[in-house]
């Protein structure tokens, strides 16, 4: 049972058998093919069409129903194949002499010399210089394309490279049939796609080589992973087997040959994936495996060989027909004049500049896109302190891999399948890539709402903290040096030091000044977080340990806290709100500003209880000492002077400090003259005993009157001090004399 | 050393002149034309007749007119230029003083020469 269709050929309508029609189209190719370099070449080969369409009607006309396979068979034996005639027809040709020149061309382009470097006339995008190259060297163009376009955009070298090139190699049609493999995808030998044993054919090696190489890296992921059994984090298994450092690479490397590689459909396709000499005898051997697969095949089924085989008969004519398209869209024409005229140069120009101008804008909106993965991945660490429970992890893989992975895997599929001049004559990529985009943007979106869901309530505590008064009035703030130490910082985000596996250290602290109800310094801390609900949110802030310590008048404030594993990031913070009483003095230390997130001082006007304004920043300085007045905090510019003049309370500014101080120091002094006073009257007794008077009254009288010298002139402080200080010293030590 | 090969080198090396031979006896159809060769026990695929004759008729030795049929397409009917008649001339002048040398030398010795037939076609 064969499958029957009418084509025109030669202006006649002719019913022949599909598996004839693609035998005949195929010779009509390969001819067309060796006459490539002829002159009259569709001269010849619709000469021989002619008659070819002649000998059908004779057929027809002897009674037979349609053209069948032994007709053309016929036919073309005793037309003779291009095989079969290329010795003939060297001979013929030298006979013609003058014009065997221009035609030997034409059955010696199969043979592309090696040794020389030409370009391909033939197989071309731009100048022909890597088919040339790829001539040269026997390999797939496409290869050699990929690599100039790697080093173009790599280095820039590339472009130049191809231009002097380009310049400076001869033009010459050369044959991309001999020896020229291609990268096909087996689907013969497949597990996934093909692409490994696609590989194998290509590179000639045995099948299990690239399996192995990519598969490998994936089974020592999975191995190392079960003995660290360390990703399994919070229901998250993904990442250790798909991210596995060299096993993700390739793991992304096959999909992406999966997608740029044309599957080897049709016979010539499969002979060009071993890289076999393509003409009609090859096709037909591989068609006849195929036959013969397919026979065995059926006759394993037995019992079911009917459905079975009318399946296989099926695809295997569709084969056929898909391989006889192929085959003619391979087939390439090599009629090219090698001279081209000024317009032809511009034109090549153009295109060049048009493709680099292309290539680098391709090349911009792909770092771009791989710039946000990079972002994308780098924020993935937090995800755990920011995700809850198996459904937001989900959706945040797939957010990473959808929407951020995708539109990079299909931009390189798309410049990849543009160098290597696929047709994308399959729309399923293209849709699939969209389809898996939009899931991801779905993802997104929800991922996006279940998060603005968990910070949707917002809780406070608050908590006051007992502090000892400063006894001289004045209060010093300031941040201990940091216990934690601070890595990773290539990701940076706002009020977050450091992190590490369990805990996530943030320094979202915050402080306020504000005016005392009473006459005490007060300090408060409150604690913000975000939930769910406001349960969750105060059970977060549970969480926090935000530790306030007090060293005589300095007020120790911890450096930040820590969420620690478990607990989740709710956008938790701390608000220290410190209450000056009017006429004290505060002061804030640099390291305030630089290590907590902001440094924010409130004028006191505000009811600091009134809200969480965190922004307000009303340009106050660290390492300055304010005072509290009535009116709200003001600047101390001095030690010495008074920054502005307020009689209402003289007790405030640096006079009266001053005072205060010089009181302190003469009240010091009169003990210190009390205790002097006392070991002296001690001296006199033990000199007034009667051992020997005379030496001893000389120095009495010595001592005494410096006591009273010290009584008189109790005016200068230091210097009395000291001299109050060194005097019994000189007496004992005279007395010891 | 191929005997096919040597055998077929020589076949084809008078293939064209006896082409034109053909041809100049009057207008020829190409596979009426290879019907002839067949005949005289000189075989040539069709296939490789076409390419010849379109290069023939390129170079200006043969020209053909269309002639309809009723069995195919129009057929094309190949007739001799006048510079192919004079092309003509010069192959069988070579080809004359070839067949001589070549009978000479392939006679034994002493036997008179006078046996002269074959080989070339009918006039």
């Amino acid at each position: 049972m064969k499958k029957v269709i009418n084509i025109n050929f030669q202006g006649r309508v002719i019913p022949i058998e599909e598996s004839a029609y693609d035998m005949l189209k195929q010779y009509v190719d390969s001819l067309r093919k060796f006459f490539a370099n002829e002159e009259g070449r569709d001269e010849i080969i619709n000469d021989i069409e002619g008659r070819i369409a002649e000998l059908f009607g004779e057929s027809l006309k002897k009674g037979n129903t349609c053209i069948t396979d032994d007709v053309v068979n016929g036919i073309i034996a005793s037309m003779g194949r291009p095989e079969d005639f290329e010795s003939e027809e060297a001979n013929v040709k030298s006979q013609l002499g003058g014009e065997s020149k221009q035609s030997s061309s034409s059955y010696n382009f199969t043979e592309a010399p090696r040794g020389r470097l030409y370009r391909d006339d033939n197989d071309k995008l731009l100048g022909g210089v890597c088919g040339g190259v790829a001539n040269y060297l026997r390999v797939d163009p496409t290869i050699v394309r990929l690599v100039f376009a790697l080093i173009a955009f790599g280095a820039g070298t590339g472009v130049l490279l191809y231009i002097i090139l380009w310049v400076i190699l001869p033009s010459k049609p050369l044959a991309n049939t001999v020896s020229t493999k291609r990268l096909y995808r087996n689907p013969d030998e497949k597990v996934i796609a093909g692409v490994a044993s696609g590989i194998s054919a290509y590179f000639d090696i045995a099948v299990w080589i690239p399996r192995l190489i990519f598969v490998l890296p994936l089974v020592t992921g999975i191995f190392s992973s079960i003995f660290r059994h360390s990703f399994w984090w919070d229901g998250d298994p993904f990442p250790g087997i798909v991210f596995g450092s060299f096993g993700g690479t390739l793991f992304i490397v096959y999909a992406i040959l999966w997608a740029v590689i044309p599957e080897a459909k049709s016979a010539s396709e499969k002979l060009e994936m071993r890289g076999e000499k393509v003409d009609l005898n090859t096709i037909k051997n591989t068609i006849q495996e195929d036959l013969e697969g397919f026979k065995s095949r059926a006759e394993k089924w037995g019992g079911e060989v009917g459905a079975k085989a009318q399946e296989f008969s099926k695809e295997f004519t569709q084969t056929v027909t898909e391989k006889g398209q192929h085959f003619s869209s391979e087939v390439h024409y090599a009629a090219k004049k090698s001279s081209f005229g000024i317009l032809k140069i511009f034109g090549f120009i153009f295109k060049a500049f048009f493709l680099f101008i292309a290539g680098i804008i391709a090349f911009a909106l792909l770092v771009a896109l791989l710039a946000f993965l990079v972002a994308g991945v780098g924020v993935f660490p937090l995800k755990n302190f920011f995700l809850e429970g198996f459904w937001q992890n989900f959706l945040a893989w797939s957010t990473l891999l959808l929407f951020l992975g995708v539109p990079v895997i299909a931009f390189t599929t798309w410049v990849v399948r543009r160098i290597m001049g696929v047709k994308s004559g399959n729309k399923s990529i293209g849709f699939s890539f969209a389809g898996m985009w939009v899931l991801g943007l779905i993802s997104a979106a929800v991922l996006a709402f279940m998060i603005a869901e968990n910070f949707d309530a917002r809780a406070r505590d608050k908590q006051e903290y007992t502090i000892m008064q400063p006894a001289t009035g004045k209060m010093m703030i300031t941040v201990p040096e940091s216990k934690v130490k601070v890595y990773g910082r290539w990701f940076k985000m706002d009020g977050l030091i450091s992190m590490t596996d369990d805990s996530l250290f943030l320094n979202n602290v915050r402080i306020h000044l504000v005016k005392s109800k009473d006459s005490l310094f007060h300090i408060q801390a409150t604690k913000y977080s975000n939930g769910s609900d406001e349960s969750a949110a105060l059970r977060n802030i549970k969480e926090m340990n935000y530790g306030i310590n007090q060293q005589d008048s300095t007020i120790f404030l911890d450096r930040g806290f820590s969420v620690q594993r478990g607990t989740k990031f709710r956008n938790q913070g701390v608000v220290i709100s410190i209450e000056v009483p009017v006429g004290k003095r505060i002061m804030i230390d640099r390291k305030v500003q630089r290590r907590l997130n902001h440094f924010s001082l409130n004028n006191g006007r505000n009811d600091w209880d009134s809200d969480e304004e965190w922004n307000d920043y009303y340009g106050w300085d660290s390492d300055v000492e304010y005072v509290m007045t009535v009116g709200g905090l003001e600047r101390v510019k001095d030690n010495r002077k008074i920054d502005k003049v307020d009689n209402s309370d003289l007790d405030n500014d640096g006079a009266s400090d001053a005072v205060e101080e010089f009181k302190k120091s003469k009240e010091e002094l009169k003990k210190e003259y009390e205790k002097m006073q006392k070991k002296t009257e001690e001296l006199k007794k033990e000199l007034d005993k009667p051992i020997d008077t005379t030496q001893y009254k000389y120095k009495k009288a010595v001592a005494l009157e410096k006591a009273a010298t010290l009584n008189i002139s109790a005016n200068n402080k230091e210097e009395q001090q000291d001299e109050l200080l060194e005097s019994p010293k000189l007496l004992l030590m005279k007395m010891v004399l | 050393m191929d005997i096919q090969n040597t055998q077929s080198q020589m076949r084809k090396g008078v293939l064209e002149f006896c082409i034109l031979s053909i041809i100049r006896q009057g207008e020829v159809y190409p596979s009426d034309l290879v019907d002839r060769m067949k005949a005289a026990n000189l075989h040539i695929l069709e296939g490789t007749l076409y390419p010849l004759l379109t290069r023939l008729k390129n170079a200006g030795l043969l020209t053909y007119r269309w002639v309809e049929s009723n069995s195919g397409p129009p057929r094309k009917y190949f007739v001799m230029t006048d510079l192919g008649l004079e092309f003509y001339g010069e192959l069988e002048r070579t080809w004359n003083e070839l067949a001589d040398a070549v009978h000479t030398l392939t006679q034994p010795q002493g036997e008179a020469i006078t046996t002269d037939e074959e080989t070339q076609p009918q006039p």
